[in-house]
């Protein structure tokens, strides 16, 4: 596990989302999810307007957990922990 | 678990429509949600191996990129028979997650339960 620069959170991986949106924000955070064990945190970049409101929803939804975000300089970095029975 | 039946009633006739659709449909099960795409009208073209190759609608993937992401991540596509038949489209070319269904399949799903939305 690293340390961040965005807030000094512990994340086991990072990925960079860039401008993606919708549906495709979300497929491309599931598909990075999957690879980590239960428990693991993921950090995410995500630059879209509505990454703010999507990524808490998503969360919901999923029963992942939102550690922590929209964070950072950018404000769009988000600590995403994958749920124990996924 | 949560239920959504995404109706897509285009194609190649409005490429637009069609590729929101599965943008949707992507969004939700990627959400956990069970998800089922229903092609009915000319949605029913999309189900033939090859045809969405070439529709890339600006600002999103690939059409035949998100259909492939949705059936990878568990979705679901129906195709309405009557359509299908009317259009004369080949049952040996349905791509890979699809299965033609009468209106009786659509309309158990949503009286189970599942919202819908329609493109």
């Amino acid at each position: 596990m690293t340390i961040t620069s965005a807030n000094a959170l512990p994340r086991d991986c990072f990925q960079d989302m860039g401008e993606l949106s919708c549906g495709d924000l979300v497929m491309a955070m599931l598909k990075a999810l999957r690879p980590l064990q239960p428990g693991d945190v993921m950090e995410v970049r995500a630059l879209d307007p509505a990454a703010p409101i999507d990524i808490p929803a998503w969360c919901r939804l999923t029963g992942h957990t939102l550690v922590a975000g929209p964070c950072g300089p950018d404000k769009a970095h988000y600590f995403i922990q994958k749920k124990e029975d996924a | 678990m949560s239920k959504l039946l995404v109706s897509i009633t285009h194609s190649k006739d409005d490429t637009d429509r069609a590729t929101v659709g599965f943008v949707v449909a992507g969004a939700s099960v990627a959400s956990s949600v069970e998800t089922v795409v229903f092609l009915s009208t000319e949605g029913v073209r999309l189900s033939q191996e090859g045809y969405a190759d070439d529709i890339h609608e600006e600002g999103f993937a690939p059409l035949k990129q998100l259909m492939t992401d949705f059936v990878d991540a568990g979705g679901t596509i129906w195709i309405c028979s009557p359509c299908f038949k009317k259009r004369d489209l080949d049952e040996n070319k349905i791509v890979p997650g699809a299965t033609i269904v009468g209106g009786a399949k659509a309309v158990e799903f949503l009286t189970t339960g599942a919202s819908s939305i329609t493109y």
